[in-house]
């Protein structure tokens, strides 16, 4: 993953609303120092300059913005991307419902018209043979068909900047039954229909599959299940945040992932991270963005 | 006492009498090898309830010595099912397990008004993980038996498995009730029913471990996550027990922690009169032994 988020070679403008904190800052300075980005930081100039020194960071580096709230910080940083200041925003310490509500404002926001706003991740797991695309991990609680339909094509979308063409693409469920105690099982039919007809473009959809049917070959035989995903899933789609926040963090602490992220659905890259990712996990996220951007 | 390691059951096992394991419809190829693994491994004896020569051709091909355990001839499935629960109902065994018969059937018999293992508790599946990147063992529940538990369901599946835990040593488990996020939000369900939980067992209505919950997976069972987040609570980052929302979110991780964490694991259904084995096809043969193991440790 590292060569592939690192290949970027532009430097790309960050935004960044209300970075105080350590976390945010020693992401943003690893990024600086890499060449992959400039950053502008927006928040209490003196705040920041104090947390820059207790990290031993030059605050000089940064361009500082000054702004009173994190409310304003966000609406400050999503401004500079719609004028063409900066090419991504990312999310510091400003609360994730207020930072949101900034993206998705109708009027100043950063959404693409009638978008659906989700998160794909892209995982590196030791155990398995390829990169990983995982989503929703961040965003939509229960989602719908036409929400799973979108976090099928982001997904997509990411795979492809990662030189991944005809994905295969597991829609999970607990097993690979079709069952009424599983809502999704018609969402999946329908997404499968969709993907026969073209509307993903070149990929292999199949669903629902359990994990193993999806990413072990060795099940595949056992069970002698036929699926044209037969193990080898490039992207997983989940049916809840409920079942994939969980997947993927056992992913990062019990099974020695690292993850890159992205929000989906804007009209530029938003990089919007858990302050409990590793460090090397958050460096991603930023290396991402300037590949999506 | 905290289990560090799937090998200490061997130790709990070792303390006590030897406990009769009874296989429903033992023509198993799947489930033979560590039935008579753990009866060389002194873990159980086993009584084999099917069809003789078909359990004597599956041993003979697989060069399975089982000279002296004892066969109950019963050539169909379904009646050697039965036999096999009336037997344990009549205290001749320990331990009932699984074999060639579908999950349906045995789950029919098994809760048989009249001969079958009731005892008015729910019925739930229990699991036992071994990863490297955690320092103990952790427990996971409910992620085969119960599809979407209620809260009455849930409160039922921590005093099986928290009853369970005190019979490998634990004194006062600390249990996480997992969300995907960890603060209640109101359209969220399972955040709901955990802070519930957390609340009744402040209150002495569920007793015997500390809930807490909803936790996150990371704040379940990373310090460092938790305190990245700010959260005090006794169970985060120390997590003995896990209880997942439904099984959609059990499933997968079930199959996460052993494919991509490559977790050892065992596992048991509780809440019948005895522990019960209940594995799949494509569980790995130590999986399978380890859950005999677990078994006969919970029968204590």
């Amino acid at each position: 993953m590292a060569e592939k988020v690192l290949s970027t070679r532009k430097r790309h403008r960050i935004a960044v609303a209300w970075a105080q904190d350590a976390n945010t800052i020693s992401a943003i300075d690893q990024s600086v120092k890499n060449g992959i980005a400039d950053a502008i930081i927006i928040g209490q100039p003196e705040k920041i300059s104090t947390v820059c020194h207790q990290n031993g960071i030059n605050p000089g580096k940064f361009l500082i913005i000054n702004s009173e709230n994190e409310r304003l910080a966000a609406e400050t940083a999503i401004g500079m991307v719609l004028s063409g200041e900066a090419d991504i925003v990312m999310k510091g310490l400003v609360s994730t419902d207020i930072f949101l509500k900034s993206v998705m404002d109708k009027n100043q926001g950063l959404m693409k018209p009638d978008a659906v706003l989700s998160y794909v991740a892209v995982i590196e797991i030791p155990e398995y043979h390829k990169l990983l695309f995982v989503t929703d991990t961040a965003v939509i609680p229960y989602p719908g068909l036409n929400q799973k339909v979108a976090m099928t094509a982001y997904a997509i979308e990411m795979a492809g900047k990662f030189g991944i063409v005809n994905p295969k693409i597991a829609l999970i469920g607990a097993s690979e039954k079709g069952s009424r105690h599983f809502q999704y099982s018609s969402d999946y039919a329908e997404i499968k229909k969709m993907g026969t007809a073209g509307k993903f473009g070149n990929c292999i959809i199949d669903g629902p599959l359990d994990l193993y049917l999806a990413c072990d070959r060795k099940s595949v035989e056992i069970k002698g299940v036929s699926t044209p995903v037969a193990g080898d899933a490039d992207i997983l789609v989940f049916p809840s945040l409920e079942s994939c926040n969980p997947f993927y963090k056992s992913l990062m602490l019990f099974g020695r992932g690292e993850m890159a992220g992205l929000l989906s659905g804007t009209l530029k890259p938003v990089v919007l991270m858990s302050r409990s990712e590793s460090e090397i996990s958050k460096y991603y996220c930023i290396a991402l963005a300037c590949l999506m951007a | 006492m905290v289990l560090k390691s799937l090998n200490d059951l061997r130790t709990i096992v070792a303390g006590g009498p030897v406990k009769k394991l009874v296989v429903a419809a033992a023509q198993d190829q799947h489930s033979m090898g560590a039935v008579v693994k753990a009866w060389k491994d002194k873990v159980i004896e086993p009584i084999l309830v099917g069809d003789k020569d078909s359990i004597l051709n599956i041993s003979g091909e697989n060069n399975y010595d089982i000279t002296g355990v004892s066969i109950v001839h019963e050539p169909d499935i379904e009646m050697a099912t039965q036999l096999a629960v009336k037997m344990v109902n009549n205290h001749q065994g320990d331990i009932l397990m699984k074999g060639k018969v579908g999950t349906s059937t045995l789950l029919k018999c098994i809760l048989n008004k009249e001969w079958g293992l009731r005892t008015g508790k729910l019925l739930s599946h229990f699991a036992l993980f071994e990863v490297d990147t955690y320092p103990k063992v952790i427990a996971v529940t409910d992620v085969a038996m119960n599809i979407s538990p209620n809260l009455q369901d849930k409160i039922a599946i921590i005093n099986n498995s928290v009853g369970c835990l005190m019979k490998l040593g634990y004194q006062m488990p600390k249990v996480a009730v997992l969300g995907a996020v960890e603060m209640v939000n109101e359209n969220m369900e399972a955040t709901l029913d955990a802070a519930l939980l957390s609340k009744m067992n402040q209150r002495d209505q569920i007793r015997n471990c500390i809930i807490d919950g909803p936790l996150a997976f990371d704040n379940a069972v990373s310090l460092e996550s938790a305190k990245h987040k700010g959260i005090r609570s006794e169970v985060a980052g120390d997590t003995d027990l896990l209880l997942m929302p439904d099984i959609e979110v059990g499933n997968v991780l079930y199959k996460s922690l052993v494919f991509f964490a490559k977790a050892r694991v065992a596992a048991v259904i509780l809440g019948a009169r005895v522990p019960i084995v209940l594995t799949s096809r494509s569980d790995s043969e130590q999986a399978k032994f380890d859950s005999i193991l677990l078994s006969a440790a919970a029968s204590r």
